[in-house]
């Protein structure tokens, strides 16, 4: 079993179905709810996503020293599923798109809007897939570790469209944690790299949630973030 | 240079080959390989595609996914990769080899080709999964394939793509999580990619002509390259065509799809890749630019080298020969310049007869037989996403 240390410095969440993370461990809803994402400013908000605005929303929560902007992990299943409708949408009506929905179509575009907000020259990168969870924790820890400075990882994702008959899930949901390397304080936490097959898809929405309430508590817990590799998974563990 | 990261595999295919042999020749010789956009679509504009031939694929080489365009684009690599990931799993084990693949597009042409069918394009044989359409659509199957088996991640960041990849790939060695990892990136054409740069005024009605002082945009194109990288060892070095030496990754922090004037983050990546590869300025032999053709990412990106470098240091733009394969870009690049470095001469940049004598670089424009020991390349993209790679010669 393979392990990795992480500092975590501040955590948030959000879902627009449940008022915060505790409402989603009890399986209280509340009237669908969009993410108000102040960080974003007039001009930057037009065209955004709701994965953006979720992005956007976790992360202007998060506990930033502006004088040291933390290099920053997106995480995201889909990406920007919903704009991919739009565009596809675009060519049956007239085969041609709109350039703004096209600029914001890439997986990225939470991570520029972010960077261009903040002033942030940091570096960032974006991890997908269906195993973006895992992999965007795994990624935002190595690269703590590796720059020795804090990073972001903002998780979040929109409902996938019915044209594409994917996954049902109605929440837009996203969390977003403040990691640091050992040398920083905050809650200590471990990941490992877990034999064991894991073939089930993981409620992301719980894990976000629970992972969010651990991280900003003195319980101790592990959360399965899913696969991370073939007959593995990756567990954050807070002992 | 003998330390960083060994690349002991590399290749690559796009509209110059289906295989890296062929590819690099036609580069090297300078050949044009760009089509009529009507050899993949009809478009109510002109344009230009580097459209790859389709390779044929041999029943045993066939994957255990759905056959969409960027899976068949992602295979013509990975065939050639396999004798040397077969190598990288006889020294540290399947489970310590992992792969990381990068795309900017993923599965988008299969979704288009579904759900906004195009007469011209055959509607695919098989019934639209949405699982085809996301950037990992291929990547459990081409582990599966070359018989990995450890940490497996996806990236997508535009055409910064394949270089973040690579950087998450040096980060998993140096912390011990692999030994070896492929590091793989592929975009196929798609109808969505040509309409959108089209619409922001970016796409070149004629064949790109980077550093020009006529360039007018962008060649799309498509193309997948595949890299092995190890943790450095004397066996490794051994089997080392050359060394990742450094890299660095930036942003822009300007403008979500315009650069920012002064190339800033281009400015930042390069100069981290240059700390990272314990290297000065001045033993850079060549900067393999992002090139694109555009007005704007060629000037920033050439005031970027000029801060950075301070002389006249040889430019090469590979999109002039390659197309903008997009997330697979940098790669695509690197992997010519690791050829580069073992022939020890520079690829043209095509079209590039009438430099922009405002942009002040030195743009490489017929082969170059040169000195050459190490090499920056750079894949800059959307969001202000920057990253720069130096790869060097063996010692």
């Amino acid at each position: 079993m393979t392990t990795v240390g992480v500092q975590i410095l501040g955590a948030s969440f959000y879902s627009t179905q449940h008022a915060s993370a505790e409402d989603v461990v009890a399986g209280r809803l509340r009237t669908v709810t969009a993410p108000a994402f102040p960080l974003l400013v007039a001009r930057a908000r037009r065209f955004t996503s709701l994965a953006t605005q979720l992005h956007m929303e976790v992360c202007g929560a998060l506990p930033i020293d502006a004088a040291h902007p933390p290099l920053t992990v997106f995480a995201t299943c889909h990406g920007e599923i919903q704009t991919a409708e739009l565009l596809i949408a675009d060519f049956r009506a007239n085969a041609m798109v709109s350039s703004a929905r096209f600029a914001l179509s890439v997986h990225n575009s939470p991570s520029g809007l972010y960077s261009v907000a903040t002033g942030s020259h940091a570096a960032s990168t974006t991890i997908t897939g269906g195993n973006a969870l895992a992999a965007g924790w795994l990624e935002a820890a190595v690269t703590a570790i590796d720059a020795g400075h804090t990073v972001i990882l903002s998780v979040a994702d929109e409902p996938v469209p019915a044209v594409f008959e994917g996954p049902t899930q109605t929440a837009g949901m996203g969390a977003a944690f403040l990691l640091g390397p050992a040398s920083h304080g905050g809650r200590r936490a471990e990941l490992a790299i877990t034999p064991g097959a894991h073939s089930a898809e993981i409620d992301t929405l719980h894990v976000l949630a629970r992972a969010a309430l651990l991280a900003t508590s003195e319980g101790t817990g592990t959360v399965s973030l899913g696969h991370i590799q073939p007959g593995a998974t990756l567990e954050l563990r807070f002992t | 240079m003998t330390s960083g990261h060994a690349i002991t595999g590399a290749a690559l295919s796009n509209c110059l080959g289906t295989d890296s042999r062929t590819a690099f020749e036609s580069a090297f010789a300078g050949t044009d390989a760009f089509s009529p956009s009507t050899a993949f679509s009809d478009f109510p504009f002109a344009t230009s595609l580097g459209v790859m031939p389709m390779p044929t694929i041999a029943d045993e080489d066939r994957l255990a996914c759905t056959p969409t365009r960027l899976a068949s684009v992602a295979l013509a690599s990975v065939r050639q990769l396999r004798p040397a990931v077969r190598g990288a799993v006889e020294r540290w084990g399947a489970h310590r080899v992992a792969y990381i693949f990068a795309s900017s597009t993923g599965g988008l042409e299969e979704t288009e080709r579904s759900l906004a069918p195009d007469p011209r394009i055959p509607i695919s044989g098989t019934r639209y999964r949405y699982e085809d359409h996301a950037i990992d659509a291929t990547t459990a199957a081409i582990a599966q394939m070359l018989g990995i088996g450890g940490v497996q991640l996806a990236i997508s960041t535009a055409c910064s793509s394949s270089f973040k990849a690579l950087a998450s790939a040096t980060r998993l060695i140096d912390r011990g999580l692999a030994d070896a990892v492929v590091v793989g990136s592929a975009d196929s054409l798609c109808r969505t990619t040509v309409f959108g740069f089209h619409s922001l005024g970016l796409l070149a009605p004629t064949p790109t002509q980077p550093f020009s002082r006529d360039r007018c945009g962008i060649t799309l194109g498509e193309g997948s390259a595949y890299v092995l990288i190890e943790r450095s060892t004397e066996v490794t070095k051994r089997h080392a065509l050359a060394w990742v030496a450094g890299v660095g990754a930036a942003s822009d922090a300007f403008h979500h799809t315009s650069p920012h004037p002064e190339g800033i983050g281009g400015q930042l990546s390069m100069r981290q890749a240059l700390d990272r590869a314990g290297l000065t300025p001045n033993q850079i032999d060549c900067v393999s630019a992002h090139g694109t053709g555009t007005k704007l990412n060629d000037a920033a990106e050439a005031v970027a080298v000029q801060r950075v470098f301070e002389r006249q240091v040889p430019v090469t733009a590979t999109k002039s020969l390659t197309g903008h394969t997009l997330g697979s870009a940098g790669l695509t690049s690197l992997v010519l310049a690791v050829e580069s470095l073992r022939r020890q001469e520079i690829t043209p940049t095509l079209r590039a007869t009438h430099v922009d004598e405002t942009v002040g670089v030195a743009v490489v424009v017929r082969r170059t037989p040169t000195r050459l020991e190490n090499v920056m390349i750079n894949a800059f993209g959307f969001g202000g996403s920057n990253a720069s790679v130096v790869v060097s010669r063996l010692a």
